[in-house]
């Protein structure tokens, strides 16, 4: 059942190129705050811009070097046309590199259809009654992309889909620390969700779900928690854990704390609904509690009885750096054992983490 | 709208900048302080005309980080930082400006225990994260004014949306402190901050002459009461003056430019604060600046018609502080190169890739594009940092600019 997760994954251009030949409009997400249960609901397959480690992607986004890794990785496969299937794309705001990189991909007409999301960074009534206007005009955009209308029905019924995906993915982080599927795997379980079609994530997720089993936590290993943005570089470090005798019990991938954070409330109008489930609720920098992160990140860690935690950072994400930075406050308070790394994503930068991962693992022992 | 006053008696200069300069503004805001003023740490793009017409004084870090980068006073806060776990990738003024707010203290002098936090939302996503963080530290009420990213700030619905907003921060100052909003104190506030935008703009539009009168270096001192003090009158009747005082280098055909002004140029991007010699090295060889966004888009009256209307001010502010040129396309920006390139009739360019600043810095490439296509002229990049020193190497800047010069100098052969 792994390898029907990591497929998905691996495989994803060539599954969105099957969807398109069959006639499906897909919209790719410029990070989590893009409210996907709308492009679900025009009837567009949506899609998550994913980093993948190949340096040839940076250098030809030529973009500057001190940008993030991701922005650039990013830039670097639009113009290698790896996304040549997408028909759109969306941008949710959730710092300053992909809010301007977005204007580098207008200016160049990258894509048909590029759309900003201007989301308001607080969620008083007036921020609700605007992002829910903001909502409605691009529900109208979507129209235009697949011709579908969106109707308070249909987006109620993507609503419910993704908040059954989200669902999903808690009932398997909460069993996940008492099984024996590891870290390496568990990110191919949430990353493929990010590109495949929410329906067919759910049933894979169910039948996952129905064979998985508890199993007796009997391992002497170093039990640790990861916090990272990259997922290539969290498998990389999940890899040198375990080199070390330490093994990843619980994580918090940054693509999956914003996709999997809330569920949307499906009572009342599904476009305010959304607008109150993603205003202030996804994690990201400065528009969530940094208390409830951190206490979320020490409870998880507790949960899965974790006695330390790696927070890793992508060179040149300040956004990220920034969060940690305030985090740390509250990690060095509450005593919570962890480790910070920086570093870009080659196998060079990583390689040099080696150490400091290894000292980290055997002070735990 | 008010009628542009002028200048009729020659003024001590000196003294009116002594009276609006970085360390009287500290003074102002200790003497406040005492007074039982309310005191709030501000970031630049926030409506500040509000805050002057309800007596809050404000402390701002960017400004204070500029300030101490200028000279040399930065290190002990970036320091602080560092020990806090800041990388040097997040942006030096979020660093300094932590750094300052940690310690409690400017290059000045200890700065009092501020009352409020406001912050914009549009100018970059690390205000909102500082911000946030200094609700979080320190436990103050604090406001943000909000403005949802957008590529189109000219939307009227955007702009309704930000009127209400600063609406809302009246509300939340009269909430917070013992402050009294007082609409008519409010429209003379807008008065003498139009006056004022009016001048610096008219300053600006001086610089067409040539030899343009001002000095980038200047310019970049004395812009400081457009964001320190924005509504006082002292604040009109300085850039009155100055707008006197640079007619009279014009009819005395003065530039700052060394052995006269053989190049004009455009620089994009912050001074560059801990180097501000850069420019100084620029007009030693003859080349002066002579239009910046810096000084011209970010400053000023930023509405259409370049006035601001003390009869509707809410939504005059509204106006002026969506304008925010960073939130436009590509394109949109370039039309402004387009149009200063052929008013001010420049000979190059100076693009300051500033790894501080993303939303100044991604876009330039293909302005420069732009800009190469349509004009051939030269352009020079300059790579560092607006307020952290660290990695800038002045000799390697000096070589690039002497490089730069001897093609503006083939080029006029």
């Amino acid at each position: 059942m792994i390898s029907e997760f990591k497929e998905r994954i691996e495989k994803r251009h060539e599954r969105s190129r099957e969807l398109k030949k069959e006639g499906k409009k897909i919209v790719a997400c410029f990070y989590g705050l893009v409210p996907k249960e709308l492009i679900h609901a025009a009837g567009i397959v949506p899609i998550q811009l994913i980093e993948e480690r190949n340096p040839q992607y940076e250098e030809k986004s030529e973009l500057l070097p001190y940008l993030c890794g991701m922005g650039k990785n990013l830039t670097g496969q639009i113009y290698g046309k790896v996304f040549d299937y997408v028909d759109g794309v969306m941008v949710g705001t959730v710092c300053d590199t992909n809010r301007h990189v977005y204007d580098i991909w207008a200016h160049r007409k990258l894509f048909p259809h590029l759309l900003l999301v201007r989301t308001p960074s607080t969620a008083s009534d007036a921020a609700v009654n605007y992002y829910t206007d903001e909502l409605k005009r691009l529900a109208g955009e979507l129209e235009k992309i697949s011709g579908k209308k969106i109707t308070e029905n249909s987006l109620r019924e993507s609503i419910a889909l993704y908040n059954e995906n989200k669902d999903l993915f808690c009932q398997f982080y909460d069993i996940r620390p008492k099984t024996d599927i590891s870290a390496e795997d568990t990110v191919y379980i949430f990353s493929s969700g990010l590109v495949t079609p929410v329906e067919e994530h759910n049933d894979m997720m169910r039948r996952f779900l129905s064979i998985l089993s508890a199993t007796s936590e009997a391992n002497n290993e170093v039990k640790l928690m990861l916090c990272a943005v990259n997922l290539n570089m969290a498998i990389d470090v999940i890899r040198m854990t375990e080199r070390y005798g330490a093994s990843v019990v619980t994580d918090d991938l940054i693509h999956n704390a914003r996709y999997g954070s809330n569920k949307i409330d499906m009572e009342g109008d599904p476009f305010e609904a959304l607008a109150r489930g993603y205003l202030r609720k996804v994690p990201a920098p400065g528009i969530y509690s940094f208390e409830e992160r951190a206490t979320y990140i020490r409870d998880r860690m507790a949960k899965a009885k974790a006695k330390g935690m790696i927070y890793l950072i992508q060179l040149y994400c300040d956004a990220y750096a920034i969060e940690y930075a305030i985090l740390k406050e509250r990690f060095d308070k509450w005593k919570l054992t962890h480790l910070k790394l920086e570093a870009e994503d080659t196998p060079s930068s990583i390689e040099q983490l080696n150490v400091r991962i290894q000292s980290f693992v055997e002070s735990l022992s | 709208m008010a009628e542009a006053e002028k200048p009729e008696e020659k003024v001590d200069l000196k003294s009116m900048m002594k009276k609006l300069s970085a360390g009287a503004s500290y003074r102002r805001v200790i003497a406040a302080h005492e007074a039982g003023h309310p005191i709030c740490v501000a970031s630049a793009g926030i409506p500040s005309e509000i805050m002057f017409a309800m007596d809050v004084y404000p402390i701002y870090p960017e400004s204070l980080a500029a300030i101490s980068s200028g000279i040399r006073k930065a290190d002990e806060f970036f320091d602080e930082a560092r020990a806090r776990d800041l990388t040097n990738s997040v942006c030096s003024y979020t660093r300094c400006g932590l750094g300052i707010s940690w310690t409690n203290k400017c290059a000045f002098g200890p700065l009092p225990d501020p009352d409020l936090f406001i912050t914009d939302v549009s100018i970059c996503c690390l205000h909102v994260t500082w911000w946030a963080y200094l609700e979080d530290h320190f436990k103050k009420p604090t406001f943000f004014v909000d403005q949802p990213a957008t590529d189109r700030p000219d939307d009227p619905a955007y702009i309704d949306y930000y009127e209400n907003q600063i609406r809302e921060m009246v509300k939340f100052i009269e909430d917070n402190t013992h402050s009294v909003f007082d609409l008519e104190r409010l429209k003379q506030t807008v008065r003498n901050s139009d006056l004022t935008g009016l001048y610096w703009k008219k300053i600006m539009e001086l610089r067409k002459h040539k030899p343009s009168p001002a000095s980038f270096r200047h310019l970049a001192g004395q812009i400081l009461p457009l964001v320190t003090a924005l509504g006082d009158k002292d604040a009109a009747d300085f850039y009155i003056a100055f707008y006197g005082h640079y007619q009279d280098l014009i009819k005395q055909r003065v530039t700052p430019a060394a052995g006269g002004e053989k190049y004009r140029l455009i620089w994009n991007g912050i001074p560059i604060w801990h180097h501000l010699q850069v420019i100084d090295y620029f007009e030693k060889k003859g080349a002066n600046f002579v239009w910046e966004p810096y000084t011209s888009l970010s400053w000023g009256n930023k509405t259409p018609s370049g006035r601001l209307d003390p009869e509707d001010p809410f939504r005059t502010l509204a106006v002026k502080y969506t304008n925010v040129f960073t939130n436009r396309p590509i394109e949109a920006r370039f039309k402004y190169f387009e149009e200063a390139i052929d008013e001010y009739d420049v000979d190059g360019m100076v693009m300051f890739s500033n790894r501080s600043c993303r939303p100044q810095s991604i876009g330039q490439d293909e302005t420069v594009e732009m800009v190469r296509e349509k004009y051939d002229l030269p352009i020079l990049i300059l790579e560092g940092d607006q307020a952290d020193a660290e990695g800038f190497s002045w000799e390697d800047a000096k070589n690039k600019i002497d490089g730069f010069v001897e093609v503006l100098e083939a080029r006029k052969r």
